[in-house]
């Protein structure tokens, strides 16, 4: 019998994700490893009955739902899941206060890293500057994030492509190259 | 949907002491707090098998971050070998199983009560600040929800008064530690009672930093490469701690913070504050092997 509790394979997933999600959002910009594929894993890892999520995909809101979150529209959302993002999405993201900035919304998305448009982050978190290239996303939705936000308020990205996972925190400035 | 798929197997206790519910809630909050630098973060703060303001703020964090694999370091004043620390550390190794170290280069989580090591953190390591009073107005607003607008508004005029009234009554500023910093040039934090000393160390630092004030149920963050400027006036420098000259009686080590230990004679020793730094100092000059990484102050100095 070991003298200390040893995490559920649940919990282990779950911490591995969470370590990946904090240090992409701690480093903008940087591509993070994530135990496994897609973005359930972050529902698991982030929400339950506390939490009012969005999420278009059928499978994955049945699961946020059996978390006991509230499935609501984008607007009223803390938390928003989509394979594709739809361009109107930015300005229907709910940005908080500047009271409560807290309220912002995550926007966890589907996006393909490596092709598509050439992005130059800076601000908390990034050395200087760094170079991504993220496609998946609609044309104009780095444009409209922009217009969308003013900080403190803002919304904050995890795109996911496969196990491989980038950061976009409200904080960062991202300008299309 | 059954009865068996909303239901998990048993367990004794929660792996990390918190419960599922807690972890995911500190988990949301700590986006938050890292996605806005310096802005504090209201959070459940939930109970902790120890007394509110003894750490449970850091604990927490801790708590949701370890894994079995990752090294704990808990210092209390700099020290590992403090009751607090030691408390902590050997809480944390027991409900999480995770291995423990006191030198700062092994480790991967560092819990702490007011100091920040002597040696630079790197970018893997998580640096978790025990916060008592999160709220920098607290001396000039006494309200939190005045407080809590003026900081949305970046109204920190009082802030400066306070400062200025200092200099004015004393000739120096008075704040002695959690001197009041702002983060990313729009928030001012308390960078928790920390000294003076180790305040340009978060500025542009590498490692991450989390700062947790249970009692208060407040988290907020610092990440990697963000700016953190003590609140100065342009012809009134930011000065640390006086202790650039002063030498540990212990392990002859120069030019770091020191604790003052009064002597019988009404005279003063020093000894190096970071223990950790201390015992690697005198292991190295009595002839062992012993790794002593780069620190932030050089010949006591921090570079700019």
């Amino acid at each position: 019998m070991s003298l200390h509790p040893v995490p559920s394979d649940f919990e282990a997933r779950c911490n591995a994700t969470f370590d990946a999600v904090m240090w992409a959002l701690a480093r903008p910009g940087v591509m993070r490893d994530l135990p496994q594929a897609g973005l359930a894993q972050v529902v698991d890892a982030l929400i339950d009955r506390e939490c009012a999520v969005h999420c278009p995909d059928e499978a994955l809101a049945m699961l946020a739902r059996r978390t006991g979150a509230e499935l609501v529209g984008p607007e009223a959302a803390d938390h928003v899941f989509a394979e594709t993002v739809t361009p109107e999405m930015p300005d229907r993201l709910a940005c908080g206060s500047d009271l409560h900035p807290e309220d912002g919304a995550t926007l966890v998305a589907g996006a393909v890293f490596g092709t598509g448009q050439r992005l130059r982050l800076t601000g908390p978190g990034v050395d200087v500057e760094v170079i991504v290239t993220i496609g998946g996303l609609p044309g104009d939705f780095w444009q409209r994030r922009a217009g969308a936000m003013r900080y403190p308020m803002g919304f904050e990205m995890l795109l996911v492509d496969g196990a491989r996972l980038i950061g976009v925190p409200r904080s960062t400035v991202v300008e299309v190259l | 949907m059954t009865l068996q798929t909303l239901t998990k197997p048993w367990e004794p206790m929660s792996y990390g002491f918190l419960d599922g519910s807690a972890k995911r809630e500190i988990r949301r909050k700590m986006i938050k707090a890292i996605a806005v630098p310096g802005c504090q973060m209201p959070y459940a703060s939930r109970e902790v098998p120890m007394a509110r303001g003894w750490g449970t703020g850091g604990l927490q964090v801790s708590l949701t971050l370890v894994n079995p694999a990752m090294r704990v370091k808990v210092i209390d004043q700099g020290a590992d070998d403090s009751v607090n620390a030691a408390s902590i550390r050997r809480f944390i190794a027991r409900v999480a199983g995770t291995p423990t170290t006191m030198d700062t280069l092994e480790a991967d989580l560092i819990q702490s009560r007011h100091r920040i090591p002597e040696e630079v953190l790197r970018e893997d390591q998580v640096l978790v600040l025990q916060v008592p009073n999160p709220e920098p107005l607290r001396p000039v607003q006494p309200n939190m929800s005045i407080a809590r607008q003026m900081h949305a508004d970046a109204d920190y005029g009082r802030m400066w008064l306070q400062l200025y009234e200092q200099i004015v009554r004393s000739g120096r500023v008075m704040q002695g530690a959690s001197y009041p910093s702002l983060v990313h040039g729009r928030h001012v934090m308390t960078p928790s009672p920390i000294p003076r000393w180790d305040v340009p160390k978060l500025h542009m630092a590498k490692h991450l930093t989390i700062l947790s004030a249970g009692r208060e149920k407040r988290i907020f963050a610092v990440p990697p490469y963000t700016r953190v400027e003590p609140l100065v006036f342009s012809d009134v420098p930011y000065k640390v701690e006086d202790h650039a000259d002063l030498t540990c009686h212990r392990s002859g080590t120069r030019g770091f913070f020191m604790n003052e230990i009064p002597q019988d004679d009404g005279t003063l020793v020093f000894e190096v504050s970071d223990s950790a730094w201390g015992v690697k100092a005198i292991r190295r000059r009595d002839g062992e092997e012993v790794a002593l990484g780069e620190t932030w102050y050089k010949n006591g100095k921090m570079p700019s």
